[in-house]
């Protein structure tokens, strides 16, 4: 076997062995579906306890017709002194809120009070004052003396699902693509921190693991055996192997969930009125886009990767500790940051020019443009992207090779930007 | 004479300090090559030299009289001289991927690893990782992975470093065990004790330059007239400054039984040997004056202070 490939498999195996890979792999997918799933089951069963709340109505208007439902149970007071009401309805009583309406409320918008026992909640406001407005919009209507007014506002009242789809020239909207904003909007925030986060945690493994074979002079060993360009791609490569064995085990597990997993966690009903959540984990089992986007992300990983670990290499093996990397660090990751401060301008408009731009340079562009591919942009800006980022790659690995060779053996005194010139130039 | 390896004018210098020299120097084929020095005068730098770890400014290395090439890495086994393990990895799967970097096949490796360990009594630690074994059975696994590829040129720096005196003599012993069996070593060291048991050849090196090149029989021929002892009582300080600069002292006073101290000098020339006599009769009371066959040692002193 080449000297190469047994350095990558070194450091492959070694790594997905150890215990923290295999319970980061597990535990990923498994926060991640979390977090994805975590509003909808809250919705679903997170609903409070049956509320008490006694309504003090001076206008007489509005407290009959106030519907009581799971969550606030309303009771109508005879009485309309809102004093009165809280002295006997107090925090002894089991009694969430007092509602004092004024008799002035279809003039006064603030003539609706809510006094309550316990701390009150979004949900709870936003219900009770829903409830009240369209009593109130009822009321002023009823005022115009429309016939069957009843009727009129049941036969009226509309809900708009807008089905979203891609021109494609033929006219033909059953050939055309549906698309939707939402999903590719969750899909490419996604796929963007994965980019970010592989990028950062598996660049900054490469940059401890040299200075680790630097400071444990195994580094002494290796060279007398291969060049240090090897022992560096090696490296480089073995970690990239690690990464794309982790992901392809998320994909695995992911789509799994999403097929089996999911449809138990959720009744039927909930999946088609389940909004943007829903439409998101149905992408997910749609095979073949699923492995499109797959595909691509496997190449901006690996190019990305492979881009920021050769910095992150030359990083590690100019100084002797991983504290005294820092400032180097500090300027490696600043790109990325910035990329994901772009990414966020990708979801109000996918297709800008600045955006366009940050997806081109390859400092920035493999997190930029995971975040647009999921908006159906032309497969030429992926392709060009790709270039542009692989051809960077291959120039930034031949600069690290430089800093690597020279500062293997640099024990000592952190260099300056000055001296890692100097080293680059070195012949 | 046949020399496997030949160092011709080779020079290295970093930014701000020069480390080689125009050092050349050759190393005869079944020899155990000393390399000696004081610290930072350029050793592992001529070892990294010959490793083709660094590229020296200008001037060659000849293996068997050829350039050394990146082949050639096969047939140097280096032992470097802060040890290099990885800390995590198991001991086994470590040796054989240091024996497979060198291109023996992994069956192979395994083999003779499992000889080797047995010899050296680690057999039991194969499966264990490396940051449970104490220092000197690292040192062993170390000596391992340099030699399993049976290189026809071993380097080690300062081997003798770290190691207990029963394992020190067991190294000395394997060292001796490979050189009877073929491969040339050179090693690097400042234990001038190591270098008279063991080397056959030395060079030293001080200040970047080779101040000293040969046999260990016949430097110790060409250097050996005029080293003496002196046994005496009286004052030391006193005598150290009548004889300061007409002789070189070699190393430091060592007490007698009796008051008496004795010292161990050296005198440039024949004609001055009277003269010191008398002036020590002058300043002390004399008790023995003897010639004696210098140590390596004693050499080594002399020679780094006044290039001998």
């Amino acid at each position: 076997m080449n000297k190469t490939m047994l350095i990558v498999m070194r450091e492959f195996s070694e790594r997905v062995r150890k215990k923290s890979f295999i319970v980061t792999t597990i535990l990923m997918p498994l926060m991640m579906i979390g977090l994805m799933v975590a509003p909808s089951l809250i919705m679903l069963y997170g609903k409070g306890s049956t509320k008490r709340v006694v309504v003090v109505d001076s206008s007489s208007l509005i407290a009959d017709r106030l519907v009581s439902g799971e969550e606030l149970v309303f009771e109508t007071l005879d009485r309309t002194d809102v004093a009165g009401a809280c002295a006997e309805y107090g925090s002894e009583s089991d009694v969430f809120a007092i509602l004092a309406i004024d008799d002035d409320v279809m003039t006064n918008p603030r003539a609706v009070r809510l006094i309550t026992n316990t701390s009150s909640s979004m949900t709870v406001e936003a219900n009770i004052a829903s409830q009240i407005e369209k009593i109130i919009e009822r009321e002023k209507l009823k005022s115009y003396d429309i016939e069957d007014l009843d009727r009129i506002m049941a036969e009226v009242a509309t809900s708009i699902e807008l089905q979203t789809y891609e021109n494609n020239g033929t006219g033909d909207v059953d050939t055309m693509e549906s698309t939707s904003s939402n999903v590719s909007y969750i899909l490419g925030l996604v796929l963007g921190m994965l980019l970010y986060m592989i990028i950062i945690i598996y660049g900054q493994m490469v940059m401890t693991s040299v200075i680790e074979e630097k400071n444990s002079r195994v580094i002494d060993v290796m060279v007398s055996s291969c060049s240090p360009f090897q022992i560096m791609m090696g490296k480089i490569s073995g970690i990239a192997l690690v990464a794309v064995t982790q992901i392809a085990i998320w994909a695995v597990l992911i789509i799994g969930a999403s097929k089996f997993v999911l449809p138990a966690l959720f009744p039927a009903e909930v999946i088609q009125t389940g909004g943007m959540m829903m439409s998101v984990i149905g992408t997910f089992s749609d095979a073949g886009y699923i492995a499109m986007l797959f595909v691509y992300a496997l190449l901006f990983i690996l190019g990305g990767f492979l881009f920021y670990a050769s910095m992150f290499a030359a990083s590690g093996s100019s100084v002797d500790s991983v504290q005294d990397a820092q400032q180097f660090n500090t300027i490696i990751m600043l790109p990325i940051i910035l990329a994901i401060i772009v990414m966020m301008s990708v979801f109000n408009d996918p297709n800008s020019d600045m955006v366009f731009w940050f997806s081109m340079i390859p400092f920035t562009s493999p997190v930029v443009m995971m975040a647009r591919i999921p908006f159906n942009i032309p497969v030429w800006e992926i392709a060009t992207s790709l270039a542009v980022l692989y051809g960077s790659f291959v120039a930034m690995v031949w600069i690290a090779a430089k800093i690597y060779r020279v500062g293997i053996f640099m024990h000592g005194k952190k260099p300056s930007f000055k001296e890692l010139w100097q080293w680059i130039r070195t012949k | 004479m046949d020399n496997i390896l030949t160092i011709e004018n080779v020079s290295k210098s970093y930014t701000g300090h020069v480390a080689l020299d125009d050092v050349s120097l050759a190393v005869p084929r079944g020899s155990i090559y000393g390399l000696l020095g004081p610290n930072g005068a350029g050793k592992t730098t001529l070892i990294r030299v010959i490793n083709r770890i660094t590229i020296p400014d200008c001037g060659r290395v000849l293996l068997d009289g050829k350039p050394i090439a990146v082949e050639d890495i096969y047939r140097i086994g280096y032992m470097p001289e802060e040890r290099g393990l990885y800390k995590k990895m198991r001991v086994g799967d470590q040796a054989i991927f240091f024996a497979r970097i060198k291109g023996m096949s992994k069956a192979d490796a395994a083999k003779r690893l499992h000889a080797w360990f047995e010899r050296l009594g680690i057999d039991e630690w194969w499966s264990r990782k490396v940051e449970d074994l104490s220092k000197g059975m690292a040192q062993k696994v170390q000596f391992i992975s340099t030699v399993v590829h049976e290189p026809k040129l071993l380097i080690f720096d300062e081997p003798f470093s770290g190691f207990d005196p029963i394992n020190a003599n067991l190294l000395k012993e394997e060292i001796l065990g490979l050189r009877d069996r073929g491969a040339t070593v050179i090693f690097s060291t400042h234990n001038m004790a190591s270098v008279e048991e063991i080397c056959d050849h030395i060079t030293l090196i001080d200040k970047s330059h080779n101040i000293l090149s040969g046999s260990v029989d016949e430097i110790r021929r060409a250097a050996g007239g005029n080293t003496f002892t002196v046994t005496f009582s009286g004052d030391e300080e006193l005598l150290r400054r009548q004889l300061d600069g007409r002789v070189t002292m070699l190393g430091e006073s060592c007490g007698l039984i009796g008051g008496y101290t004795q010292i161990k000098i050296h005198i440039p020339s024949d004609d001055e040997i009277r003269g010191v006599i008398s002036t020590l009769n002058d300043s002390c009371r004399l008790r023995s004056f003897q010639e004696v066959m210098p140590s390596m040692n004693d050499i080594f002193i002399r020679a780094v202070e006044n290039r001998l």
